[in-house]
């Protein structure tokens, strides 16, 4: 379990974090989403300790994180972290045995993490000359070649074709699968809502939502789309609590207010006629995070 | 994993991706094909003085063949002497190669034949005798003795240096300053490597990953090591080709390129490499961007650069002299200055012992300096980092050691 308790950090007279706090539970992927510069970056050189918070505190397992337990972070930084000279495997054996493997036992788990990441034919070339998508796979495979107990990853998926997207995807399920927390940052909403089990949102260095995205979308107004193509103007009238608020051709979005009984509404939208469609209307990620942005608040 | 095993993986990959390069195969074939060709040239040179000269002697002038010879070998000239039997016949052997020169005549009238050029100490052995034999027949006609006249010139002047220096031979000097300047090119060389490789790691983050898993002393000690480990291969190569072609050509006439000239060399390229390689990492862990490394290298360079000034001005043309000494104990000019006077052998073991020991404490001091520099800078990405940053002043952003 990591959690990060009320982290402060100032850079002069800006403020990069104010009292953050969030935690990861072992076995899950936790999104971590804000408009550039609000502060995600920060708070993972925090969490790997090449850089200090002014105050509050980084806990793994209970109990202040040490060096030792920051070694074992697999981590990704924003950009390239990687010798662009130097061959996908020598690269991959020297990230191993700086985490403290032997040259041999680093030798095959770095073979083996290239064959599971299909790369194995690229192991002997530059990075590079490697495409964009490999490099950052390549990138990964170094967060993971020495067996990690935690993942940090700043935008993973950045600059990646669908395809490539849902290969990591693929990789940092199984590893959340094997109990390790996952910790990602991202600008593509729609990657966040689908890999991420919890998600954050982080504006001027403050937690502003978080939650699963379930809960984070059902934090809206409750409304409903209506397709009932025979419906005139006003039909929901009759039905207490409920106020449109847009319709687009034959579809119908209302809101109702609280204690406003959404099968009274059916029932009406079927009085009129045939009805296609009648669905909850949740809010996407990418919508929340406008509001956010927008300074709209969420009640938690 | 202790320090020692993580700094040993540092350097181990800073070795093998630079031992590789180009640079590194260019600069060494320019090196050790400079020294050999001086090392050749030498050799060529003394070896054609050294080669005996085969001199003919015809008729008269064979009275005075014994002692040209023995001044020649005096002079440290080997001379062979062929007794030609006719003027003809001693031209031809001449005009076929078999004798160097064809020595006619006596007195006044003795001529020295050669095909092209003159040997300088031939003609000068031979100038001395023919004057000494009209001298003897000058003196002997006016009821001289001429050994009595001749032995009043048995003598030499009396030699009076009033501030005695240990003069060393050019070919001394020569050498210092070819052990100095293969130093000085050396640690600019791969000083400015160091820089440019903490550069390289900073700018593409790779320094975010590395610092997450070592301490940033283990990063950069390592990067020093590894990357000098790369210097001292070149360093002995050239050493070991100087020294096995000296030994080769038997180049008796330079004893100063000795086992311990050289291997005093190696000593202070370790100690002098260290000492600036520690300024040039936290010169490069200052600038983001490889552009930008001039600037910040500038200082260090300036320092290496004026000390080579200093040996070719100061030490070079006497390196036995006070200011030579005094510039020697300056730690930072040490490695360059020091040798030229152990090369000329003017430094007693007492001051080389003493500015080791001062090049150390420096080497420590440079090492507690450079180490708060890279770990308050080495993190700071974009513009160059301010000094007062560098040493931990500013309060914003502090990194964790």
């Amino acid at each position: 379990m990591l959690e990060l308790s009320h982290l402060t950090k100032r850079y002069g007279a800006l403020e990069a974090l104010h009292d953050l706090s969030f935690s990861v539970a072992p076995g899950e992927i936790f999104g971590f989403v804000g408009a550039n510069g609000a502060g995600k970056t920060t708070t993972m050189r925090v969490v790997l300790g090449v850089l200090e918070a002014d105050s509050g505190s980084v806990i793994w397992d209970g109990s202040p994180i040490t060096f030792a337990a920051r070694r074992r972070i697999g981590y990704i930084p924003e950009d390239r972290g990687l010798y662009p000279k130097m061959t996908v495997i020598a690269q991959l054996v020297y990230f191993a045995q700086l985490h403290g493997l032997r040259r041999k036992a680093a030798q095959e788990a770095s073979s083996a993490l290239l064959e599971r990441l299909g790369l194995a034919d690229r192991a002997k070339s530059q990075l590079q000359s490697l495409s964009h998508g490999n490099q950052q796979r390549v990138q990964l495979a170094a967060a993971l070649v020495f067996s990690p107990d935690l993942l940090v990853l700043d935008e993973p998926f950045a600059g990646l074709d669908p395809v490539a997207v849902d290969s990591m995807t693929e990789v940092l399920r199984s590893e959340a699968a094997a109990g390790k927390p996952v910790v990602l940052s991202s600008h593509q909403l729609d990657i966040v809502e689908r890999v991420c089990d919890r998600v954050g949102i982080i504006n001027h260095g403050q937690m502003v939502a978080s939650g699963t995205v379930d809960e984070l979308t059902e934090r809206g107004p409750l409304r409903f789309w209506v397709d009932a193509p025979a419906a005139g103007a006003g039909w929901y009238d009759s039905i207490r609590g409920t106020s449109l608020v847009e319709q687009d051709g034959s579809r119908w979005l209302l809101q109702l207010d609280d204690g406003a009984d959404d099968q009274a509404v059916l029932r009406a939208a079927l009085a009129t006629g045939p009805v296609r469609e009648f669905r909850r209307d949740r809010p996407a990620l990418t919508q929340l995070f406008r509001d956010v942005m927008s300074g709209k608040a969420i009640d938690e | 994993m202790n320090s020692q095993a993580l700094i040993r993986v540092i350097a181990a990959r800073e070795f093998l991706a630079r031992i590789r390069t180009r640079v590194f195969a260019i600069t060494t074939v320019l090196t050790v094909t400079g020294i050999g060709a001086y090392i050749l040239l030498q050799a060529y040179v003394f070896n054609k003085s050294a080669t005996s000269l085969d001199v003919g002697f015809v008729g008269t002038a064979q009275s005075i063949s014994a002692p040209v010879r023995a001044e020649a070998d005096a002079l440290g000239e080997t001379i062979i002497v062929h007794p030609s039997a006719s003027l003809a016949a001693g031209t031809a052997d001449l005009q076929s190669g078999t004798i160097d020169a064809l020595v006619s005549g006596s007195g006044a009238s003795t001529t020295l034949t050669t095909q092209s050029s003159v040997d300088p100490t031939l003609q000068t052995a031979l100038n001395d005798q023919a004057r000494q034999q009209v001298l003897t027949e000058y003196l002997t006609q006016h009821g001289l003795s001429p050994s009595d006249a001749l032995g009043q010139l048995n003598f030499s002047v009396t030699v009076n240096e009033l501030s005695p220096v240990n003069a060393a031979r050019v070919e001394q000097i020569v050498i210092g300053l070819l052990v100095a300047g293969t130093l000085y090119v050396t640690m600019i060389i791969y000083g400015q490597l160091v820089a440019a490789g903490v550069i390289e790691e900073k700018s593409n983050r790779i320094v975010e990953i590395l610092l997450a898993t070592v301490r940033p002393w283990q990063l950069m000690l390592g990067k020093i090591t590894g990357i000098g480990l790369v210097a001292l291969v070149q360093v002995v190569l050239v050493a070991g080709v100087a020294l096995v072609l000296a030994s080769a050509t038997k180049l008796v006439s330079i004893p100063t390129l000795s086992v311990d000239v050289v291997v005093s060399g190696i000593v202070w390229f370790v100690l002098g490499y260290l000492m600036y390689a520690l300024l040039f990492a936290a010169a490069g862990s200052m600038v983001s961007r490889q552009e930008d490394v001039s600037a910040v290298a500038l200082p260090v360079i300036s320092v290496l650069v004026a000390t080579w000034i200093l040996a070719l001005t100061v030490a070079a043309p006497d390196p036995g002299s006070i200011g030579t000494t005094v510039l020697s104990f300056i730690p930072v000019m040490s490695p360059v200055i020091m040798p030229v006077r152990i090369a000329a052998g003017v430094a007693p073991f007492w001051q080389v012992a003493t500015s080791v020991v001062l090049v150390i404490a420096t080497i420590f001091l440079f090492a507690a300096i450079a180490g708060r520099i890279y770990r308050n800078s080495v993190l700071r990405v974009g513009r160059r980092v301010t000094l007062s940053e560098a040493f931990g002043l500013a309060p914003s952003g502090k990194p964790v050691v």
